[in-house]
């Protein structure tokens, strides 16, 4: 175990996201084997969340909630080992009904029996003209986003195309380690471009752990390639960018806590050199 | 701005996760009205996109709906967790778009004590907060803004202002120091 921070401030410091580099590592490498001091960053956590309060207050739209219960009630519905749904509870608010209320004249006058009817029809067009053009507008933006997405995937096609024709491009195999999942894989590799193709088959990773990719460098420290968690054990044309220059020594892939690590901690699954 | 009804009102956070359990959808319509709007800022802040804060806002809860289980109420308050992962999933969205950016940030466990259930709650924290930000030297608070809303490290503020590393991280320790103190007594009130 390495020495317990020196100050208590360290703490908020990694959870303001403030520390990097081997201040961040020590902390990281420290609390995973000292409760003590994993007590006092969880605090330091809650104590820096109060930050949040200090946003200028913005309401969400009405229609996230409305989105959120939808895709709870369709959740619901699907679980077929749930009772039945109480569905969304039938108040809008719990504050008392403002409605307007009526006059207690009666109408008697022949004008107002036509046209009040034909103001509520007014009304309700208003509505459903002003829902039709909320409804454009989300699907104006989602086509908007479904078409910077696919101009994104054109882009990377285009960038793994390259870099697989390029003549400077290596290929890796990465061998299982002994008394490890069994798995083999292969990486793409492009130091000039920084660009990573992985492909491969491993047994998936235990409940609580993932997959990390390492491009271990000829001088310094493993860079994290990204994490993995295979559906099916299989992964194939799993695209990374790098920091371009970086001569690799090997590549690995070690089993991590979930979400992965700054730096390798746990075993090494697979390991090809370059 | 709240819709909870009379009962919810004075319903705990611990109880609305129980009843989330059971699948009681009122329950986190509930939990939606009382944290929904403190959580969309802190998105909207971070982000500066209202449409992709609501879509991670609109995740944060289905994820409590889906697995409530994945909060434990011994180990502090609900709003702190909810924060935590919000500024998290936030500043991972930043960093997507800038990948070359910082440090992967993951889940962290947060141990808070504040009880934010009422609206006043909220309001009287917000202002000590705020008030303990506003009482740091300038660029102190500049300083902690960059890490907290804009997921900076000391030497991405350094590259940022132009200042020194050594300064940065100097103003940065000491505003912390500062905040420990001011945030814990904060924190202890709304308890």
């Amino acid at each position: 175990m390495n020495a317990h921070p020196t100050r208590e401030e360290d703490f908020d410091l990694y959870a303001l996201g403030a520390l990097e580099g081997d201040e961040r590592l020590a902390i990281e490498t420290h609390v995973v084997s000292c409760a003590d001091c994993a007590r006092k960053l969880a605090e330091a956590h809650g104590r820096i969340a109060l930050l949040a309060l200090a946003a200028p207050p913005s309401e969400p739209s009405a229609g996230v909630k409305q989105r959120l219960m939808q895709q709870v009630r369709r959740d619901a519905e699907r679980s077929s080992a749930l009772p039945a749904s109480p569905g969304v509870p039938a108040r809008t608010s719990g504050r008392p009904s403002r409605e307007t209320p009526r006059s207690s004249e009666p109408f008697g006058r022949w004008w107002a029996a036509v046209l009040v009817p034909v103001g509520a029809v007014l009304a309700v067009a208003t509505v459903l003209l002003w829902t039709d053009n909320r409804q454009l507008d989300r699907q104006l933006a989602g086509l908007r986003s479904a078409v910077e997405q696919q101009q994104q995937q054109l882009q990377e096609a285009r960038e793994a195309a390259d870099m697989i024709e390029s003549h400077d491009t290596v290929t890796i195999a990465l061998a299982q380690q002994p008394g490890m999942p069994a798995g083999a894989a292969h990486v793409m590799y492009n130091a000039r471009m920084g660009m990573l193709m992985y492909d491969g088959e491993i047994a998936p990773a235990p409940a609580a752990k993932s997959y990390q990719l390492w491009l271990v460098p000829e001088g310094g420290k493993p860079i994290s390639a990204g994490v993995f968690n295979p559906v099916g054990g299989r992964t194939d044309h799993w695209m990374m960018k790098l920091p371009q220059g970086i001569a690799a020594k090997e590549f690995a892939v070690s089993l991590e806590p979930a979400g992965g690590m700054p730096q390798p901690t746990g075993p090494m699954v697979l390991i090809g050199r370059a | 701005m709240s819709s909870e009804t009379g009962t919810e009102l004075r319903a705990s956070d611990a109880a609305l996760i129980d009843r989330i359990m059971q699948r009681d959808q009122t329950a986190l319509a509930a939990l939606y009205d009382r944290y929904a709007g403190m959580l969309s800022s802190v998105l909207i802040r971070i982000l500066r996109d209202r449409q992709t804060a609501e879509e991670i806002l609109q995740d944060i809860f289905f994820q409590l709906w889906s697995a409530p289980s994945r909060f434990d109420p011994g180990r502090g308050s609900l709003p702190a967790w909810l924060m935590v992962i919000a500024r998290n999933r936030a500043i991972s969205q930043l960093r997507r778009h800038n990948p070359a950016a910082g440090e992967p940030l993951v889940e962290a466990a947060a141990i808070s004590t504040i009880n934010l259930e009422s609206a006043a709650s909220q309001q009287q924290l917000l202002g000590r907060v705020k008030g303990a930000l506003e009482n740091l030297p300038p660029e102190q608070r500049a300083a902690v803004e960059f890490a907290y809303f804009d997921g900076l490290t000391h030497s991405e503020i350094a590259k940022r202002t132009g200042d020194p590393l050594g300064t940065v991280k100097t103003r940065l320790r000491s505003a912390v120091e500062t905040l420990r103190r001011t945030l814990h007594s904060a924190a202890g009130s709304t308890t």
